[in-house]
Parts: structure tokens; C-alpha cells; sequence
């Protein structure tokens, strides 16, 4: 399977594979301290940006990969990597659009974005649940703070329910790990070779999936994520369903995958009827709404019905190391990586509309006002519905491929059914976009802040369909989730 | 990666972006632009000549998806299309910036013929079957952009219409060929490391996959192939697209559909020759038949236009049979046969491109008046067109000496020797159509010529029409040198493209004067009736024979008035009345959907407490989900 060869390593120089970590704190506290001196925010945000930059340079080059420490707690290998990098690029996305909400205190937002991302780049490389735990919840607190920046009351509801539901989520989280440690014997997630299927396991199984299944927003822990989507800043909403959600994400495949190895037919049903309830609530909720930003929210959780669909595949087979598993986990992985420039760009790309809430209607007639603006949203919104020329095409492609590689093709045909859905309420928006003029005398904020990030994640979108070529060498990475 | 193989293609492309966005401010530099990335072109070509010397084939190739591969592929048989492709669109684009120089929409124009090229020169050099056919379908769409180019006029929007929906019928069975050999090619041993449809592997393993698939299964597969073939190369009866055709610019029709596009389809056949030489008799024999009953029922049809583009637009139609039933004696001659088919190919491509043009000189001078009744005694308004014009139909005649009679009646000494070496009545079919296709192919040329040049004029438009500038006339005069010359070459280049080609031997000598024979009696028949004013004086109108070749022996009629109005239009209405019915039901579902998301919407209330309910109620049922069906 995996081509790393693991090293387990000890002692004090397992310090130096933290330099990114340590770097990218330390950076954050010096921002902290800026902001007593009153610094601008624009260069705070410039600060950041590059420093996220350096962040992810040192960690691509720094990572001792097939080096495991702490007896298998962390384990570096190309696998946690990619993604940290993912979600380094996605702190990095939103670093100069949210100067647009910023009023005050914006050291706190930077500092907190940085200390976040410490937490994700950790949780990448976690393999074992109680570090997993901590990383997550120091993600978790960070994002708490950063979507309650902002000054209006839906803002701060917002911000309250994330934050109840979230301490609800640590709370089962805790539970589901008590229990699973009860199960195996251990906190570490590695393949387990006999098959047990005992009550604490499925306990566990159950409490973490609603655990961690929140913060990817899947059916039935969704229900937070449309109220805070909706209140928060756009910036916040792209980090929150971007980044935080490839986080739970990676968290989900390590802990369903490996820790669940035993139990791969528990797993297996498990996901079928999540994603399958995922992608349809998210869709036809989606359908019948014109505020924008809810719209997004839920077509966020339809996406995150597509996502766990790979642990469908993976677990049918039973067979970590078959073929069919490494696509379904490289088609996954390929999906994080355009969906958080498809994803995060369409939130940021709502900045145009100086309205607190975006209503559909509010963006009638912007192909008329900035025509290279309204192209850029409308390729983000086709990559979301998957059609072809995006990178969008390619990521649900190669998703539904390793769905009929796998043979659950009636699984692919409610996947595909589902595309077809949303192909609506996307080309809704573009119909408004470029068919209608513009209502009354809306001006929109057609500032640098807000359009270079949008044709950024346009362009990336489109380039990303060449990575295809690429592809392959994401399947060899992908085998690396086993550790 | 060899680059300049992969620029003969690239260069156009990049031409085509800069034509149009360049030519949108400043549309005199729009033609410029695409005349340089076409040279670009040949220059690449002729350079890849040079490595093709020295290095044999070139495959340069990457995956592409799953198991197909994508990359150029370039051995004799492509460099002499790309070269020939190039070159003769380099003559066009030049005499096009004087065709078209106040046409306003020039620069979209430039854009579309340069991106044309960029398809064609694709196609050439593509090393998959899958990228071919990509490449296939982007010289039809512009085919179907070009013929449309004045869309303002009715006639033209409907004959690019037609073009697009009858050669999608042969593209369909192309299509489905394609996907016939790739499926029975599953489980190939030879396969190797190989994609299936990779033209290299194709032409080099026919044989052994030939053995795996079965003869039959092949032969299916390259009927389908010459269906392809056919809606492309406008072969009968996919040939009805062609004439109508004629209602874009006359350049497009030099360029499209009369030198390159249409040539596609013979160069498919020729390209994949060896899957037809391994199969079953039939898909040889099929090729020989269609090629050389599209000649000579092209050629009589042909007779009873008046129109000179339609003339030539028929002209062309029964070459390419030739050319296609040069291919086909393959069945007796191997890959010679393809060296017979693909010289014509060359040749037609000159001296077609030449007619089309000193067709499109006069058409200008005369401000697109087409009927050849109405000109008359051209040859002394407008001496250079119309010398031109001469050297093109010498060459098309294949009058001796000129490239058309070295490169046709060698096909049709050829089909001699076919039927000599089977001695049946269905080997003796191809050898009378083709030479009877030279007497049509004589009467149809000269009675449009005659009737052009001499005599007097017969319209006020032809009596003040004059000869364009001498330098718009260059790129034609390049042309009529080649017509004149190329001949000379025809050895060399049979071995070029074969090595063990030769010449048809052992042909009596009556049998090598027939053609000739037909000449001599063609001229003099068609100098008596339209060289004087004879033709006038004559009254067929009323014979049914005229009627039947006047109403192109009814085939559009078929087409347009009994499969598509009578048959297809009252179906598609039947269909709609179905549709309406079961699109009532669909949206119903549609309607349905929006209201359960109204639904689910009220289910999302903002009340936070609801949200846990919810929450521990579906998680609950989940799990109870789970474990029931764990139970089972």
C-alpha cells in the first residue's frame, strides 16, 4: 500500500518537525501585540497572508514524511499533507476579502485565523483521537470567534447557535471516544486485523459521527450551519464551509477508516443513508430558496453529501488497499481541493452586494455592471453544479466513477439525480445574474478586495480541470490514510 | 515531446484567438494574423519533413483519460496532408484578404477559417481515434459557422443547417464504430500497454486484430468507419449537403469544400487502411463501389446545374469518389492503392482550390451573379481569371500533361487491372463508372466553361465585368503552376507514401485510350453545343430524363420533403404530444419538490431547541436503521 516507509522517531528533535506550527503562533502573537499599537488592518492582513505563505512553504518542505512520533500519535506522510495544504490555502483565501467586514479589533480576527489554522495543520497529521480532539477543538473555539466579527444581531445569532451546537458536538465527540476506547483498548487509529462489532463500537460509531458530523454539516447536524452561514461575514461563511469543513472532513476519513476498520459494514450503512439524505435535504431544500446566502449554505450541505459518499465506496469494498478504494479516496481528496475555491469564492463573491442580507433578487443585472465579475461567479456556480470545462466536472466525475468502479452504480444514480437537481438552483442564480436588470438603483461593491479573490478561485477552477493529468499521482498519495 | 509537430496545429489555434481579438479593433491586421499562423504551419511541417527524413515516425503521446491517450502522431501519409493542407489554406487565406476585404465582419471571419485550419491540421497529425474525432467535429462546426458566414441570407442559414444535420448522420456511425472496435478490442492480449484506439497501434497490429475480433466484426466496424467517411466526403447518398453548401463565401467553398474538409473522409479510410485491408472482402469492396458510383452519379448530376459554384460543388463530390474508390482497390493493390487515392487527393486539392477561386474572382466582378447562362464571353473582359479558369478545368479533365491526367487515369487503369485479376461482372462495375465519369466529368466542366468564356455577354453585368489586380491573382497563379506541374512528381510521391507502390502495368493500350477517347469526344460535343449558341436553340425541359437529373434525381426531394417533412416532422410532433403529456408528470415532481423544500425550510425555524430534537430524533432512527439491518 503506502510507498512511505514509516520511522518512528523520539526525543527532543521531534521539536523541529513543529517549525511551521511554532512559526505560525508566534507570528500570531505578534499580531495579537500589533494591534495594541494600533497597526492598519490592511497590513495586518497582508501580514497574515504571508506569513500563511511561508507557513505552507515550510511545511511542504520541513514535513519529515514516513516519520511517526509520539508512538504513532502523529504521523507525517504526503496524505496529511495535502491536506494541510488545502487548508492553509484556505485560511490564505480569505485573508485580504474579510478587510470588507473588519470594523474593530482586527488582530484578534488575524491572530485567531493563524492559531486556527495551527489547529487544522495539526489535525492533518493527528492519528490518534485525543490529539484529533484537540486540534479539532481549537479550530472549533478559533471559528467561534471569528463568526461572531461582525455588528449585527443576526450576526451574533449566528454566532450563538454555532457555538451551542458546537459545545454539544465536543460533548459527543468526548463520549464517542470514551466509548471507543472501551471498544479497542486504545486512542490510536490504526487498521485493526480482527472484526469486532461489539455495543461500545457501535455506540462510539454513532456518537462520533454526530460529533464530528457537525462540523461538516451533514443531515441531521446541518441545521446550525444555514443560520450561521447566513449570519456571518462572507469571508467567514467561505472559511467556515471551505476550510473548517475539508478539516472535518480529513478528521472523518481518518476516524471512520481506520478506527472503524473493524466494523466496515456498520460504517457502510451508516454512510450510504447519510449521504443519501445529505445530498437530497441539502438539494431540495435549496430548490424553493432566494436568499442567497442560504441557498449557498445548503448547496454547501448537499456538497458535504457528495464528499462522505467516498466512505460508501471505501467501506463496501472492506478493502483498504484495493484500487477501487484508493480512487474513491483520491477523488475525495481531488473534490476537497476544488471545492474549497468553488465553494469559498462563491461566498466571497456575495461581498458585491452591499445588503446584510443577500436576497437573489440583489444580484440581478451584475453581468451588466461588471460583466467579468458575473462570468467568474457564474463558472464558480457551474463547477458547483459539476459541469463540465471546471474543475467542478472533474472532482464529481471521478467521485461518481469510483462509485461504479465500486459497484454501487444505484448509489452513483441518486448522485447523479441529485447533480441534476441542484443544476437548477444554480443556473437560478446565473438567470438572475446576467437576465435580469438590476433593481432599483443598486450599486454594487465592485472593489479590488472583492474581485481579485473571485477571479482568482474562477481561474483556479477552470485550471484545475488540467490537473486531471495530475490525478494520478493523487492516488498514490491517497494510500497514505492508512498511516 | 517533438514541438514543432505539435505547432502545425497550435499555430492556427493561436491565429484564430488573435484574429479575433486583435482583428476587433483593427480589422485589416485580422487576415494578416491568420495568413502568418497558417505559414507557421507549413513552416513546421516542412520542418517536421526534415525529421521525418531523418527519424522516421514521429508518436509523441500522454494519457488522456482512462485508457485513451492524446498526442500527434506523423508519419508520410500525415506530413503530406499537413503539408498540403497548409499550404493550400495559406493560398486561400491570401486570396481571401482580397475576397473579403469590405466584408465588415472580416476578423470573425479570419478567426473561423484560421480555427478551421487549426482543426483540419489537427485531425492530420492527431494519434487517437477519440482526439480525431474531436478534431472532426470542430472542422464540422466551423464548416457549419462558415457555410452560415452570411447568415443574413435566408438560403445560407438553411444550407449550414444541412450541412450540420446530414454529416452528423455520418459522424453518428462513425461514432458508433468507434465504439464497436474499442468494446470488442477488451481483452486483447496484443493490447499491451497500448490504448485501444491509438492510430499507430491500429495500423501496425490490424492484423492481429483482425484475427482477435473476427473478420466480420471489422469489416462492420469499417463500414461504419466509411459511413463516417461518407458524411464528411459528401458521398452518395450523404453528398446532398455539398451544393447547398455553395452559399457561403466562395473562399470557404475553395477552402472547405473542395481542398481540405471534405478530403477528411478519404484520408479516414486512408489512415486506417490496414483495419480495412484485414477485414472481411465486403469493406474493401464496399469503398471501391460507393467511390466510384458517387463519381459518375455526381458527374451527371452535375450536368444539369447552372449555377458555376454547384457545378464545381458536384465536381468536387465525384473526385473524391476517385479518390475513395483509388483507396479501395486496395482489395487487390495493398497500400498502393491508398498511394493512388492520396496523389489524386493532392492534386484535386490544387486545382479545385484554383477553380473555386477564379470562380470567386469572376463572382466578385460580376457581384455574385452565379448562373453560367447569364455570362458569356468572359475571356475577353477578364483574359487572367479566365485563363486560370481554363488551367483548372484542363487539370480537372485530366487533359494530358496536366496533374488531373496523371493522377486520375492512373486510378482508372487501375480499376482495369482489378477487374483483369477477378474477371467478374462486380469487378468490371468500378472500372465503367470511373471511365464513364471522365466523359461526365469532360461534358460538365466544359459546358460550364464555354458557356463562361465565350460567345458574347449575355447580361449587362457580364459585359463590364474586369479582371481583378494582378497581386490578388498571386496565390492562384502559384496554383495553376502546380496544376500544370505536379505531375511530375507522381512517382516519387506513390513511393513517398508507399514504398513498393508502382504503376498500374499490363493495361492494353485501347483500354488506356478510353478515357482519352472520352476526352477528345467529350470537348467536341460540348464546344458544338455551348461553344455556339446552339444550346439555347435546345428544349429538354419537357423529357423526363432531363427532369429526373434536373430534380437531382430526387434525392433532396426524399430527404427534405418525404423523410424529413413527411416522416420526422409528424413524429417529432407525435413525440411532443407525448411529451406534453409526460411532462405535465415531470413537473409535477418539479412543483412537488419546491413544496418539500418549503417544507423543509419551516423545519429550519431558527428556534435552536427544535434543531436538537431534530437532531437526536434522526440520529436515533439512523442508528436503530443500522443496527436492524446489522441484525439481518
Amino acid at each position: 500500500m503506502s510507498s512511505e516507509i514509516l520511522v518512528t522517531s523520539t526525543g527532543l528533535h521531534a521539536l523541529s518537525y513543529f517549525i511551521p506550527v511554532i512559526f505560525l503562533s508566534l507570528v500570531g502573537f505578534i499580531i495579537l501585540a500589533m494591534g495594541t499599537r494600533n497597526t492598519g488592518k490592511s497590513i495586518m492582513s497582508w501580514i497574515t497572508f504571508f506569513t500563511l505563505a511561508v507557513g505552507g512553504v515550510l511545511t511542504y518542505l520541513l514535513t519529515p514524511i514516513g516519520t511517526s512520533i509520539f508512538g504513532g500519535t502523529l504521523v507525517f506522510n504526503s496524505f496529511g499533507l495535502y491536506f494541510a495544504l488545502i487548508m492553509i490555502i484556505s485560511s490564505m483565501f480569505i485573508c485580504y476579502p474579510a478587510l470588507k467586514g473588519l470594523t474593530a479589533k482586527s488582530e484578534i480576527f488575524y491572530a485567531t485565523l493563524l492559531f486556527v489554522t495551527v489547529g487544522m495543520i495539526l489535525a492533518a497529521f493527528s492519528y490518534n483521537l485525543i490529539t484529533l480532539f484537540i486540534s479539532f477543538e481549537a479550530v472549533s473555539i478559533g471559528t467561534y470567534v471569528l463568526a461572531s466579527f461582525g455588528k449585527s444581531r443576526r450576526n451574533l445569532e449566528g454566532t450563538v447557535k454555532y457555538f451551542f451546537t458546537g459545545t454539544i458536538a465536543t460533548a459527543f465527540i468526548l463520549l464517542g471516544s470514551s466509548f471507543f476506547y472501551l471498544g479497542t483498548g486504545t486512542f490510536n487509529l490504526s487498521i485493526l486485523a480482527t472484526s469486532i462489532a461489539t455495543p461500545e463500537i457501535s455506540l462510539a460509531l454513532i456518537f462520533l459521527i454526530v460529533g464530528f458530523g457537525f462540523k461538516l454539516a451533514i443531515f441531521p447536524m446541518h441545521q446550525w450551519a444555514i443560520d450561521t452561514y447566513d449570519g456571518a461575514e462572507n469571508s467567514v461563511s467561505a472559511f467556515l464551509s471551505a476550510g473548517s469543513k475539508v478539516l472535518a472532513y480529513v478528521v472523518i476519513l481518518k476516524v471512520f477508516l481506520l478506527g472503524f476498520s473493524s466494523d466496515f459494514k456498520d460504517v457502510y450503512y451508516l454512510f450510504v443513508i447519510l449521504s443519501i439524505l445529505t445530498m437530497t435535504y441539502g438539494n431540495i431544500s435549496a430548490l424553493s430558496q432566494n436568499n442567497l446566502k442560504r441557498l449557498l449554505a445548503y448547496s454547501s450541505v448537499a456538497q458535504a453529501g457528495y464528499l462522505i459518499l467516498v466512505l460508501a465506496v471505501v467501506s463496501s469494498t472492506g478493502n483498504i488497499t484495493s484500487g477501487v478504494a484508493s480512487l474513491a479516496i483520491a477523488s475525495g481528496m481531488f473534490y476537497s481541493l476544488v471545492y474549497i475555491f468553488m465553494k469559498g469564492g462563491s461566498f466571497i463573491a456575495l461581498n458585491s452586494v452591499n445588503h446584510e442580507s443577500v436576497e437573489l433578487a440583489d444580484v440581478s443585472g451584475l453581468a451588466k455592471k461588471s460583466p467579468a465579475l458575473a462570468v467568474s461567479f457564474a463558472i464558480l456556480l457551474l463547477a458547483l453544479a459539476g459541469i463540465p470545462l471546471t474543475g467542478g466536472f472533474f472532482a464529481k466525475y471521478l467521485l461518481f466513477l469510483s462509485l461504479i468502479e465500486g459497484g454501487l452504480w444505484w448509489l452513483a444514480v441518486i448522485a447523479i439525480l441529485n447533480s441534476a437537481i441542484s443544476v437548477f438552483y444554480y443556473f437560478r442564480v446565473i438567470m438572475y445574474m446576467f437576465g435580469r436588470n438590476p433593481v432599483g438603483d443598486q450599486e454594487f461593491d465592485l472593489t479590488r478586495s472583492v474581485k481579485v479573490p473571485v477571479y482568482a478561485s474562477a481561474t483556479i477552477t477552470v485550471v484545475l480541470s488540467l490537473m486531471i493529468l495530475w490525478f494520478p499521482a493523487v492516488i498514490n498519495i491517497a494510500s497514505g490514510l492508512f498511516g | 515531446m517533438y514541438w514543432p509537430g505539435w505547432f502545425i496545429f497550435i499555430s492556427p489555434l493561436i491565429g484564430f484567438v488573435l484574429s479575433y481579438g486583435i482583428g476587433r479593433k483593427r480589422r485589416n491586421l485580422a487576415g494578416i494574423i491568420a495568413s502568418l499562423s497558417i505559414l507557421g504551419s507549413l513552416i513546421a511541417s516542412l520542418v517536421t519533413f526534415l525529421q521525418v527524413q531523418s527519424s522516421g515516425a514521429i508518436y509523441n503521446h500522454f494519457q488522456w483519460f482512462y485508457n485513451i491517450n492524446a498526442g500527434i502522431y506523423i508519419d508520410h501519409l500525415s506530413l503530406v496532408m499537413a503539408i498540403m493542407v497548409s499550404f493550400v489554406s495559406l493560398m486561400i487565406h491570401l486570396f481571401a484578404m482580397y475576397y473579403m476585404k469590405d466584408d465588415p465582419n472580416r476578423h470573425i471571419y479570419f478567426a473561423e477559417t484560421a480555427l478551421f485550419t487549426a482543426g483540419m491540421l489537427g485531425l492530420v497529425v492527431a494519434s487517437n481515434l477519440v482526439l480525431f474525432f474531436l478534431f472532426w467535429e470542430l472542422v464540422g462546426l466551423c464548416s457549419y459557422l462558415l457555410i452560415g458566414f452570411w447568415f443574413f441570407k435566408p438560403n445560407a442559414a438553411s444550407a449550414a443547417k444541412k450541412a450540420f444535420i446530414v454529416t452528423r448522420v455520418g459522424d453518428l456511425l462513425f461514432l458508433v464504430g468507434m465504439a464497436l472496435l474499442y468494446e470488442s478490442l477488451t481483452g486483447f492480449t496484443g493490447l499491451g500497454s497500448n490504448s485501444p484506439l491509438s492510430i499507430p497501434f491500429l495500423i501496425t497490429n490490424a492484423s492481429a486484430i483482425s484475427a482477435y475480433v473476427g473478420k466480420a466484426t471489422l469489416g462492420i466496424v469499417a463500414v461504419l468507419f466509411l459511413a463516417g467517411a461518407a458524411g464528411k466526403s459528401s458521398q452518395f447518398p450523404l453528398h446532398v449537403w455539398i451544393p447547398d453548401a455553395m452559399e457561403g463565401p466562395t473562399t470557404v467553398s475553395a477552402l472547405i469544400h473542395a481542398a481540405t474538409m471534405v478530403t477528411a473522409g478519404v484520408y479516414l479510410v486512408a489512415r486506417v487502411f490496414n483495419l480495412f485491408y484485414f477485414s472481411a472482402d465486403f469493406a474493401l469492396y464496399s469503398v471501391v463501389i460507393l467511390g466510384s458510383f458517387t463519381a459518375i452519379f455526381a458527374g451527371i448530376v452535375g450536368l444539369f446545374v447552372n449555377d458555376i459554384k454547384r457545378i464545381l460543388a458536384y465536381s468536387t463530390i465525384s473526385q473524391i469518389g476517385y479518390m475513395l474508390s483509388a483507396i479501395g482497390l486496395g482489395g487487390l493493390f495493398g497500400y498502393t492503392g491508398v498511394s493512388y487515392g492520396m496523389f489524386h487527393l493532392v492534386v484535386h486539392a490544387v486545382f479545385k482550390a484554383l477553380l473555386f477561386m477564379s470562380a470567386g474572382a469572376i463572382l466578385i466582378a460580376l457581384m455574385d451573379l452565379r448562373d453560367t447562362r447569364l455570362m458569356g464571353g468572359l475571356w475577353k473582359k477578364m483574359p487572367l481569371t479566365i485563363t486560370l479558369l481554363f488551367i483548372g478545368s484542363l487539370a480537372l479533365v485530366a487533359f494530358p500533361l496536366t496533374s488531373g491526367y496523371f493522377s486520375k487515369d492512373t486510378i482508372i487503369d487501375a480499376s482495369w487491372v482489378y477487374y483483369a485479376h477477378y474477371g467478374t461482372v462486380e469487378s468490371f462495375l468500378p472500372w465503367l463508372f470511373l471511365s464513364l465519369g471522365a466523359l461526365m466529368t469532360t461534358l460538365y466542366t466544359f459546358r460550364m466553361f464555354f458557356r463562361v468564356a465565350l460567345g458574347k455577354p449575355r447580361s449587362h453585368l457580364a459585359e463590364h465585368s474586369k479582371d481583378p489586380s494582378i497581386f490578388a491573382l498571386i496565390p492562384l497563379f502559384v496554383l495553376a503552376f502546380g496544376s500544370l506541374t505536379l505531375g511530375l512528381i507522381q512517382t516519387p510521391f506513390y513511393n513517398y507514401i508507399y514504398s513498393g507502390s508502382s504503376l498500374p502495368t499490363a493495361v492494353p493500350f485501347n483500354i488506356r485510350m478510353v478515357p482519352l477517347a472520352f476526352l477528345a469526344i467529350g470537348i467536341v460535343v460540348t464546344y458544338a453545343i455551348y461553344g455556339t449558341d446552339l444550346w439555347k436553340k435546345l428544349d429538354f425541359s419537357r423529357n423526363p430524363l432531363y427532369k429526373l437529373g434536373k430534380n437531382k434525381f430526387y434525392l433532396d426531394y426524399l430527404f427534405t420533403n418525404i423523410l424529413a417533412e413527411r416522416a420526422i416532422v409528424p413524429l417529432a410532433a407525435g413525440f411532443t404530444l407525448f411529451e406534453n403529456r409526460y411532462n405535465r408528470s415531470v413537473e409535477k415532481t418539479g412543483s412537488e419538490a419546491l413544496k418539500l423544500g418549503d417544507i423543509f425550510r419551516k423545519i429550519q425555524n431558527g428556534v435552536i431547541e427544535n434543531y436538537f430534537i431534530i437532531l437526536i430524533m434522526g440520529i436515533s432512527l439512523i442508528f436503530i436503521i443500522i443496527e436492524l439491518v446489522g441484525v439481518f
